[in-house]
């Protein structure tokens, strides 16, 4: 056992039916060689109490499936997590979740492993992926003493990386949204954000393809090159 | 998947944040705004959106039989067809948010015969073929909107404007309602040897109008109304003992049940008669009057047609102008077409010109040579609206060029006093003075035919505007005959001049329709307006009538009337039916929208014009102008290709 075990949280208690359903998980794949049509996309958003990592919650989960190059309404994935003890902060003006309606949600260990369900081994797409990225791990470690291995993309890196020549300083989603002429019903829903990731994402799947990116790997490697070269440009 | 699955499935998804607003955004489109919320959500739920980058390939032909029904989410899909005869491809459609492909190669079974591709980056709402057929069975609006296509948007559109002009007259009447509904009881009948007396006697009884004489096969004989009536007694030696087939009209004017209140209304109105008998097989089964015809909608056409024939005075030819403007609302009102409604104003404006002749003459004095009124432009081809210009002139007899001029100084007073008495009742002088008053267009039948026969000869662009103005002529008023030789020959000289007619093809493809490649429509900014516009009748009637009238001179066909042009060119097999049928639509719509669009300014005082801002329609009706816009393109590549222009 580990020294600082005692400052961790306790695993939580769970029930035999989820560990079982844990357990039948798939194992997580590294992204891999097929074209991006046919690979299976899980786009996420999640809404939160604040920009925390450590201390905010997850209060409301919108996932949407991206199966042969196509965003299927079929497979969406919409839950609001019971998060009593949640106080109403400012953040309530962004997400809309009031007090009533965290109450109303669901268990968070129940609505997570939904999820988990629901990706399966697909790679995760999301706009600023890392933050979504550790809000997710954190809530899994809380909630099902699990450790999230899912591979993430970052569409916000995505983006700039396919559009070099589209000057937009600290894009958020909003920006490139209005840039590709997006219609959005409703923004920070966090359903109808995973939509609208997803569609920007099938636009830059498509510019991906014509510039001979077409595997979740080869997106994956030039990602990391972009990245270097923009580390290196800005002097680090 | 059961049917009642498929509710309960779709009840429980149609709360999803996502197919919520997938809903709403279809639910601002026709058929889905009128479709039920489980079909709809049914349809949300199974489908798939798909991106296309500009330019890609949607669906093409080569794919085989269709497996998908697409709804553009954002963007825009263009149709392109291979030329069948030279290189390169036309574009034959758009497609934009809302609207759906491909319907008829879906429900054919078959393969696009047309590639569909994104016409800029376009997201496009995907349903599998087993989906499309369960949502063709459960939804009966759905069903119909897939099996009428385009046709049901027309319907829409008419249904509409019945509406629109309904809710200003508060009745629901249709003029293509069949006689046979109309007539509502069983006609009164005698034989023809009824005494008069006994035939007056049933007519009383009944509470009717008229009579009908029918042998024992019931085929009709005769009729007698109470107009007859009125003369029977007004004749000193009448005798109510005698037969009634001594008093009747004999040989009355019949039509089928299956014909239309329009058409009894125009039978009427032309030959001033108050009743129409309704014959099938030879034998009588209904009589419609006036009266059962207008009592219902007080379109009273027959009844101002007659006081316009009758006006003792100019003056009160000029009071009844007001009451043709307020039938015509009537009229669209009671589901009119815009062919209906241009037919009605043009009878009536005959009427009035004939009028108007008779009084000049009898003011005047007879000038003691017989003349034909000609007409020219839009009231040559019956397509006059309220808002139009004198364009006339005068067709004489004459030996040679000397006794031409002498019949000459005796007509023009008189002709130059009916232009201003025209003018009077609201025919606007002529701007470019082709009017019956000036010297050059009271011509003897010979000079007219030099003349006719210079435009072909000579291809100015003088003679060219001449001839799309005074090649599209009839006889208003006088005989006939004169006008007819001279079409033959004009018909005969165009169809050997090859030549005039590719310069007349040059001159039918200047009015480009204004839709564009890019953008729904090309609008231009007109002095200090606030808003870009179109000109309905410039870019979008122009195109057809010149199209109509090239093809029409170039094949021998002598009438004047676009779209009966139409007709016979479809008829002779020069253009294809589908095409044709496609193009007196489009013709019909784009007419129609103009005059909804003049009522409007005579409601709301303003100056007539023609120029439509297309933001000001609805979303269907922007649709189908552009639609109909797009038709009159085709018909120009067509004589494009044609002419090899």
């Amino acid at each position: 056992m580990s020294l600082f075990a005692w400052l961790r949280p306790a695993a939580p208690p769970l029930d035999d039916a989820l560990r079982q359903r844990l357990a039948g998980l798939p194992k997580a794949k590294p992204p891999g060689v097929c074209s991006l049509r046919e690979q299976r996309w899980v786009v996420l958003d999640l809404e939160t109490s604040g920009l925390n990592p450590n201390r905010d919650q997850v209060l409301s989960i919108g996932a949407v499936a991206i199966e042969d190059g196509a965003i299927d309404f079929a497979q969406q994935f919409e839950r609001t997590l019971h998060r009593p003890e949640q106080k109403t902060n400012a953040s309530v003006l962004i997400h809309g979740l009031g007090p009533s309606a965290l109450a109303a949600g669901c268990d968070p260990a129940e609505a997570l492993l939904e999820l988990l369900e629901f990706i399966g081994d697909s790679p995760v797409l999301a706009f600023h992926a890392p933050f979504d990225q550790r809000m997710l791990a954190r809530a899994l470690k809380e909630s099902l003493g699990h450790r999230l291995q899912l591979p993430f993309l970052d569409v916000a890196e995505l983006a700039p990386m396919l559009n070099p020549d589209t000057v937009l300083r600290e894009a958020g989603l909003d920006d490139w949204v209005t840039h590709f002429g997006l219609q959005v019903d409703e923004r920070h829903h966090a359903s109808a954000d995973a939509q609208v990731t997803a569609e920007l994402a099938l636009i830059l799947f498509s510019q991906a393809r014509r510039q001979q990116l077409d595997s979740p790997l080869q997106l994956e490697q030039r990602l990391g090159g972009w990245r270097r070269r923009k580390a290196h440009h800005h002097g680090f | 998947m059961s049917k009642k699955d498929a509710y309960s499935q779709a009840g429980r998804t149609a709360v999803l944040q996502n197919i919520q607003g997938t809903l709403q955004f279809l639910q601002r489109f026709p058929p889905f705004n009128q479709m039920e919320q489980s079909h709809l959500a049914f349809l949300v739920e199974q489908c798939q959106l798909r991106f296309y980058a500009s330019g890609e390939s949607i669906i093409k032909p080569t794919d085989g039989p269709v497996e998908h029904f697409y709804i553009v989410k954002q963007g825009r899909v263009v149709g392109e067809r291979q030329h069948l005869v030279k290189p390169g491809v036309e574009t034959t459609f758009e497609i934009t948010g809302g609207e759906c492909f491909p319907l008829a190669a879906l429900l054919g079974e078959r393969a696009t015969r047309t590639e569909h591709l994104a016409g800029e980056d376009t997201f496009c709402l995907q349903l599998n073929k087993a989906a499309f057929i369960r949502l063709f069975s459960m939804s009966e609006v759905f069903r119909d909107f897939a099996l009428r296509g385009v046709s049901s948007l027309l319907d829409q559109v008419n249904q509409q404007v019945r509406q629109r002009a309904a809710e200003n007259l508060g009745t629901q009447y249709s003029l293509n309602t069949p006689l046979g509904e109309l007539a509502m009881r069983h006609p009164v009948v005698c034989a023809p040897d009824t005494p008069l007396r006994e035939a007056v006697r049933m007519m009383h009884e009944q509470q009717v109008g008229s009579i009908v004489v029918v042998d024992p096969q019931r085929h009709p004989l005769g009729i007698f109304t109470l107009r007859d009536l009125r003369q029977v007694v007004a004749a000193a030696d009448s005798d109510l003992g005698a037969p009634i087939e001594q008093n009747m009209t004999a040989k009355p004017f019949y039509l089928s049940p299956q014909a239309s209140a329009f058409d009894a209304a125009m039978a009427m109105t032309e030959r001033h008669i108050a009743h129409v008998c309704l014959v099938d097989n030879q034998r009588l089964c209904g009589v419609v009057s006036e009266r059962d015809l207008f009592s219902l909608q007080r379109v009273d056409l027959v009844h101002l047609a007659r006081t316009i024939r009758h006006a003792p005075r100019l003056d009160s030819l000029v009071q009844l102008r007001g009451e043709i403007g307020q039938l015509v609302e009537r009229m669209l009102a009671h589901g009119a077409s815009s062919t209906q409604i241009t037919q009605i104003i043009t009878l009536l404006n005959d009427h009035t010109v004939c009028r108007v002749i008779e009084l000049a003459i009898a003011e005047r004095g007879d000038p003691g040579v017989p003349f034909s009124w000609l007409c020219f432009g839009s009231e040559g081809r019956r397509e006059q609206t309220l808002h139009t210009d004198q364009d006339n002139g005068i067709l004489f007899e004459a030996t040679d060029d000397a006794e031409a001029e002498a019949i000459r100084a005796r007509l023009l007073p008189l002709a130059q006093y009916i232009n201003q008495c025209l003018a009077q009742c609201g025919f606007t002088l002529c701007k470019g003075n082709v009017m019956a008053g000036n010297p050059e267009l009271c011509l003897s039948r010979a000079q007219w035919a030099r003349r006719f026969a210079s435009f072909v000869r000579e291809a100015s662009p003088e003679n060219l505007l001449g001839s799309s103005i005074y090649f599209d002529l009839r006889v208003v008023w006088g005989d006939e005959q004169g006008c007819e030789q001279l079409r033959r020959q004009l018909l005969e000289q165009v169809a050997d001049n090859r030549i005039f007619q590719r310069m007349l093809a040059d001159n039918a493809l200047r009015q480009r329709p204004p839709v564009g490649r890019l953008r729904e429509f090309v609008l231009t900014r007109q002095g200090n307006d606030k808003a870009a516009t179109l000109d309905l009748k410039v870019q979008g009637l122009t195109p057809f009538v010149d199209g109509a009238r090239l093809l029409a001179l170039a094949n021998g066909i002598g009438a004047c009337n676009t779209l009966e042009r139409l007709r016979q060119l479809v008829d002779k097999g020069v253009i294809e039916a589908l095409d044709g049928a496609a193009y007196e639509e489009a013709y019909h719509f784009i007419q129609q929208t103009r005059m909804q669009q003049h009522q409007r300014q005579t409601r709301d005082n303003l100056p007539y014009s023609n120029r439509l801002d297309p933001d000001s329609l609805n979303h269907l009706d922007r649709r189908i102008l552009r639609e109909s816009l797009r038709q009159a393109q085709r018909l120009q590549s067509s004589l494009a290709l044609r002419y090899q222009l």
